[in-house]
């Protein structure tokens, strides 16, 4: 069984995370405050949900703790402040979701966190696949079922680390850092022609894009 | 002023002096040099004491020196022209020297009138840096109250009408000396019969700045000009330490509202908190029961409703405050409406199509409201409609137009102008669940991005809602 903790203060909240899980098979450690939520760690969970709002500390205080433990985060907040879940993000939750959420697409997050980090064990230049596309770094390849893209550098750059994070959203700063440097994390625009290319290349309609998508003041993710 | 005799009698002593000495010496000395000898007092008297003890000098030497030296001594007669000659050097000697030393000391007394106006303006310079602002000020006004007598330091632009200290002629000055910028009242050319010297305490480009008022000296007296024009130095420092004074003031009201505005952002985040956390957990539970009883999807999508009235309430409070600071960030519209799109789902039975360009040009837009407005405007659609909503986008002019269009009743000519308002729901016609407030989230977040927005007629049959959008310059760069 895998063990999740859920971090939140409110009771009720609790028992329909551990209704939610426990459907999918998992097991739910609750916490109630960030002391607990600590303690927690020492029975090992493979990930954590984590209320921002938590009586005893900051919960953007718990990130960097239970990163530091090897267990990723998934934000659930309920304040719709988008800077408070950049900078979650930033300081290395790997996902969030806000209340009221859909518990499918809270299945759907914690299953991409939960899957083996492939890639990080020393084969760093081996092929990556996300759904239709495949990466292949050492080539500089591109496909889409099977067809081949042709991509300037900073496409490649920024599709390679779309795949890379396997659903998992990327900040618009993140992104930025990763492909253009420290320097252009404000530019936000870089992104948004790159994004735009992109989605020429590889969606069926771009118009209507179902592979890059965007979370509007967030990042991108790459859509299932 | 009293005659200074001193001077005088001064240049009368000097002469005799240099008259019982030559007379005494003249064997010794020999008469050329006895006469210049006479050229002494006219020198100290003229250089002290001016042209009048200068000339006196010079004639009482003249006479003395004929009287004295020359032949026949002890008579006043003159014989030939170089007696004359030397009466008359005398004098031009006395005259030329007494213009000098007078300039000398005119000189002398600017020099030290400026030292001592600098050090006047060094110290309250001093006492204005010496404590905070406010303090400062104050000791500046007492020590210029201290030398010049009282002071008044009157806000620009307000004349204050019903001070007992300020007859309606000082209320005249003061309003000139705000207004033009000039020095008013007691020792200036303009309204000089008022009891108060009225000095503007900004540079004269500033109208309508604030103004020093100072009484009339309690001795009676009249200030000089060169008095005024030393106060007006004086009054302009005074005039820095008041700005200071209203920038420090202006930076704690600032301090002051950005601490409210935090405190109301709590709330509202709190607020926000205390609604969706039994919202979370009445979707989650009809979640459940939605697996087996299909029927509590209905109440699934009446809850994502009321999360979106919620946002709405949010939304209209950060209006009603003027705390609405846009982020504008390069936005590009797909994301915006796939994004709106995915966040309202669409009722059974209705279709909404999108036919949204891909190459639009980029906008300056906050994400985060502009993703507001298109839920807003997707939503009210929705509502409105009876099967068909359609998004459309075009560029046109420099801008990007976004239509929302709907089959529905639409919104009759009379409604148009305040369907935008809060509340402004359509009476009698419109029996739709909605806030009211939706429709006036759109126009208040489109003002604060720079856009617009307006509705008419669409050929579906209902209402078309138009946002007008600025688009950003091509980039370069990526």
């Amino acid at each position: 069984m895998i063990r999740i903790l859920a971090v939140d203060d409110e009771p009720a909240i609790l028992r329909l995370l551990g209704a939610v899980l426990g459907r999918a098979g998992y097991t739910v450690v609750g916490a109630a405050c960030a002391r607990e939520a600590l303690a927690a760690l020492g029975g090992g969970v493979e990930a954590a949900i984590l209320d921002l709002g938590l009586p005893d500390r900051d919960g953007l205080e718990l990130i960097p703790m239970l990163r530091q433990a090897g267990v990723p985060v998934i934000v659930l907040s309920a304040r719709s402040d988008v800077a408070e879940k950049v900078t979650a993000l930033d300081l290395g939750a790997s996902d969030y979701i806000t209340k009221p959420f859909d518990g499918d697409e809270l299945l759907a997050r914690l299953r991409v966190v939960l899957r083996p980090r492939d890639g990080q064990d020393g084969k760093v230049e081996a092929a990556l696949v996300h759904g239709p596309i495949r990466i292949d770094p050492a080539r500089h390849e591109i496909t889409v079922d099977g067809r081949a893209i042709s991509a300037t550098p900073k496409e490649f750059a920024v599709l390679q680390a779309l795949v890379a994070a396997r659903g998992r959203i990327l900040t618009h700063a993140a992104l930025l850092e990763q492909v253009w440097g420290r320097a252009h994390i404000g530019d936000v625009e870089y992104l948004r022609v790159v994004i735009r290319a992109l989605r020429l290349k590889i969606e069926a309609d771009p118009a209507n894009p179902r592979l890059i998508r965007n979370e509007p003041g967030i990042g991108y993710r790459l859509g299932d | 002023m009293r005659f200074p005799i001193a001077p005088y009698l001064y240049a009368l002593i000097t002469v005799a002096l240099v008259s019982w000495g030559t007379s005494a010496f003249l064997p010794v000395l020999g008469l050329a040099s006895c006469a210049l000898l006479f050229l002494l007092p006219v020198l100290l008297a003229a250089t002290r004491g001016g042209l009048g003890p200068g000339l006196l000098a010079a004639l009482a030497g003249a006479a003395a020196y004929n009287y004295f030296l020359l032949p026949p001594r002890y008579s006043f007669a003159i014989h030939g022209p170089d007696n004359l000659i030397s009466v008359a050097v005398l004098v031009m000697v006395a005259m030329v020297t007494s213009r000098l030393g007078t300039r000398l000391r005119e000189r002398e007394g600017e020099a030290w009138a400026l030292a001592a106006h600098s050090r006047e303006a060094a110290d309250l310079s001093a006492t204005l840096a010496s404590a905070p602002p406010r303090e400062g000020l104050a000791k500046g006004v007492e020590a210029i109250e201290r030398r010049y007598g009282a002071l008044r330091l009157l806000p620009g632009g307000v004349v204050p009408e019903g001070d007992g200290d300020f007859s309606s002629l000082d209320l005249s000055a003061a309003a000139w000396a705000m207004h033009n910028g000039d020095m008013t009242g007691h020792g200036t050319p303009v309204m000089s019969a008022a009891e108060w010297s009225f000095i503007p305490m900004s540079s004269k480009a500033r109208r309508d700045g604030p103004v020093a008022a100072l009484a009339r000296p309690g001795d009676g007296s009249t200030r000089a000009w060169e008095q005024m024009v030393h106060l007006q130095q004086i009054v302009r420092l005074l005039g820095q330490g008041w700005d200071r004074v209203a920038l420090e003031d202006e930076r704690r009201e600032r301090e002051r509202w950005a601490e409210s505005d935090r405190l109301r952002r709590a709330f509202l985040a709190s607020l926000a908190h205390d609604f969706r956390t039994p919202m979370t957990v009445i979707a989650g539970q009809l979640e459940v029961l939605a697996t087996a009883h299909p029927e509590a999807d209905e109440a699934l999508l009446a809850v994502r409703r009321l999360d979106r009235t919620m946002n709405d309430l949010i939304g209209a409070a950060r209006i009603e405050e003027g705390s609405l600071v846009p982020r504008l960030e390069s936005t590009d519209l797909i994301d915006a409406a796939s994004a709106a799109c995915e966040a309202v789902p669409t009722p059974a039975g209705m279709v909404v199509e999108r036919a949204i360009p891909a190459d639009l040009p980029f906008l300056p837009a906050d994400p985060v409201l502009l993703h507001h407005i298109l839920v807003n405007l997707l939503d009210n659609a929705l509502r409105h409609t009876r099967s068909r909503v359609r998004l459309t986008a075009r560029a046109a002019g420099g801008r990007v137009l976004l239509a929302v269009e709907d089959d529905g009743p639409g919104v009759p000519l009379a409604e148009r102008a305040r369907i935008f308002e809060r509340f402004a729901r359509i009476e009698g016609g419109d029996r739709k669940q909605g806030s009211g407030l939706g429709l006036a989230i759109v126009k208040g977040f489109a003002d604060a991005m720079g856009m617009d927005v307006t509705v008419e007629d669409s050929p579906l049959g209902g209402a078309r809602f138009v946002l007008g959008m600025p688009v950003l310059a091509p980039a370069a760069g990526a």
